[in-house]
């Protein structure tokens, strides 16, 4: 498996990301109080600036520390969303946690941020066995944790609510 | 599953199409495979073209359980994701809670936590240097591994009434205080390990075997390190002084000195001495916390009995003995957890093994994926 080349020189420290190179590729950022969240900055993301927006992180050096979605459909059934989430973080200095939301239709397919940063590729994989969310461009797009042959996807909030007394899918 | 080979080494040679490539499986039941994980190898001769990790053998659902439980009933849960530093994981997951409620934690608490937790991380440590010198051929220093770490697994017993899963933790504090008994065996211990580590030294480090099947090989470099959000002793092996305990502090570890041990080779021996030099560290941590140690409460005067957080999403760190372990939770504002993403540390550790992995010799698959220190049930939570 290739690495793709990272255009910052990992011996020198991490400066912070500089925040406007990636306000232009959100929709809004915020700076949220990290006592309180964890987040430093919180950046809504479109789903075709998610590749541009990891390459300027993964560009100041920061890494993919954690990659994850939420299924949102029944919290708003008139306007149902799964929503991808990104956290990104660096090694040097104090912690910078970057949280990049995405709401994505159901059904809508998402860039892949592989190719930018290695660490998603298990990651999509999990979300797409999780959640059932595509993602494009991955290299090898497949379930990691549940079995192959599987014909669901646990995450889901419709699938088997286990100490709810639900017949179905438990 | 598609029996397709990912991805292609860019060396000529190491074609997964040469007409003498082959696959080997090692694994899930494999002595040295720690649990459950399966590698699906190709090779070709002895060397490894494409490493495939095949996880998910112990998945036993933890995130789904999360969101079909209140926060209280996910206790029992916390300390069997990684069943190794258990301790850590609980009482990570108590604090992740009590940042979101805003409960204040008393003082003696907060240093039976870290005591408590630091031994958890030198027993964690040890049990790794007994099994990974016995997955390259040395027998005699699991035994005194385990020794040690069995004087540690007692003082735990004492307190929290088991040897690995321990739910010791609560919102607010933990469920038992300490007594004298704890920490005269705790000092006791602290002295006898002190000792110790002059002796594996002798034993270990000094053994002409093991160094040749430990240095130069499997060498991650800060660079493979970030790609793939590796943290923990394998990141500091590669000379990255990342440790969630400085770079966002949690609990009361801004009050103890010590020191993030690095490297600067990355390789299997490097990693060896940065968790030999963490033993050292957490014991500096658990002897200043036994003689800080303050009097009064372990839970809050009135404890909370209802856990309802408000609407939102937070995500808390702790460094266990892996790496940076993270909870991102996200409440919808009633008793039942929203969401609860579990960021193990182990996961991302091993998702470099493809890249790590790729053009060694197949005799060090053991030696490499036993020095990242993986614990499947946290990998496959």
């Amino acid at each position: 498996m290739s690495t793709p080349p990272l255009t910052s020189t990992d011996a020198a420290p991490a400066a912070p990301v500089d925040l406007a190179d990636l306000t232009p590729l959100a929709a809004s950022s915020t700076t949220t109080d990290p006592k309180r969240t964890g987040f430093h900055h919180h950046h809504v993301a479109l789903a075709p600036s998610l590749p541009e927006l990891a390459r300027v992180f993964t560009s100041a050096g920061y890494f993919l520390e954690m990659l994850t979605c939420e299924d949102r459909r029944l919290i708003t059934p008139a306007l149902p969303k799964m929503r991808l989430v990104q956290t990104w973080n660096r090694f040097d200095g104090p912690a910078d946690r970057h949280l990049v939301t995405c709401e994505l239709d159901p059904g809508q397919v998402a860039p892949s941020i592989t190719a930018v940063a290695p660490a998603a590729d298990w990651y999509e994989r999990e979300v797409f066995d999780m959640y059932g969310v595509r993602f494009a461009g991955h290299p090898d797009l497949r379930r990691i944790l549940l079995p192959d042959d599987s014909d669901f996807h646990a995450l889901l909030k419709d699938f088997g609510q286990m100490d709810r007394g639900s017949e179905e899918g438990t | 599953m598609s029996d397709e080979p990912r991805g292609a080494s860019s060396d000529p040679e190491a074609d997964p199409t040469h007409p003498e490539a082959y696959v080997l499986n090692m694994g899930p039941q494999h002595p040295s495979m720690h649990g459950v994980l399966r590698l699906k190898l190709h090779m070709i001769g002895e060397e490894i073209v494409v490493a495939e990790p095949v996880i998910g053998y112990a998945h036993r659902a933890h995130e789904k359980m999360a969101e079909n439980r209140n926060y209280l009933m996910f206790l029992p849960n916390s300390s069997r994701i990684d069943y190794l530093s258990g301790m850590i994981y609980n009482i990570g997951y108590c604090q992740a809670v009590e940042k979101l409620l805003e409960i204040e934690v008393p003082e003696r608490a907060q240093y039976i936590r870290v005591i408590a937790c630091e031994l958890n991380r030198i027993a964690s440590h040890l049990l790794w240097i007994g099994t990974y010198v016995l997955d390259i051929g040395g027998v005699t220093p699991f035994l005194y591994c385990w020794d040690d770490r069995e004087q540690i697994l007692d003082l735990l017993d004492a307190i929290t009434g088991s040897r690995l899963t321990y739910s010791y933790g609560r919102f607010g504090g933990v469920t038992m205080d300490v007594d004298d008994a704890f920490l005269t065996g705790t000092r006791t211990f602290l002295e006898r390990m002190k000792s110790r580590l002059p002796e594996y030294d002798t034993l270990v480090r000094k053994n002409v075997i093991f160094i040749e099947r430990s240095r130069g090989v499997g060498i991650m470099d800060r660079q493979t390190c970030r790609a793939y959000g590796v943290t923990g002793p394998c990141l500091r092996a590669a000379g990255v002084a990342y440790d969630v305990r400085k770079s966002e502090p949690y609990g009361i570890y801004d009050r103890f000195d010590f020191a993030v041990p690095t490297e600067s080779a990355g390789d299997c021996l490097a990693r060896y001495d940065v968790r030999i030099r963490e033993i050292e560290e957490s014991l500096k941590i658990v002897t200043q916390a036994v003689r800080d140690l303050p009097a009064g409460p372990i839970m809050p005067d009135k404890p909370k009995k209802k856990f309802k957080p408000a609407e939102g999403a937070s995500y808390f760190a702790v460094e266990a003995a892996r790496g940076a372990f993270g909870m991102y939770l996200v409440s919808d504002g009633s008793e039942v957890p929203f969401k609860l993403k579990l960021r193990t540390p182990s996961f991302s550790n091993l998702s470099s093994m493809p890249k790590v992995l790729a053009g060694t010799m197949v005799a060090d698959t053991i030696a490499i994926v036993g020095s990242l220190d993986i614990v499947l049930p946290e990998i496959d939570r």
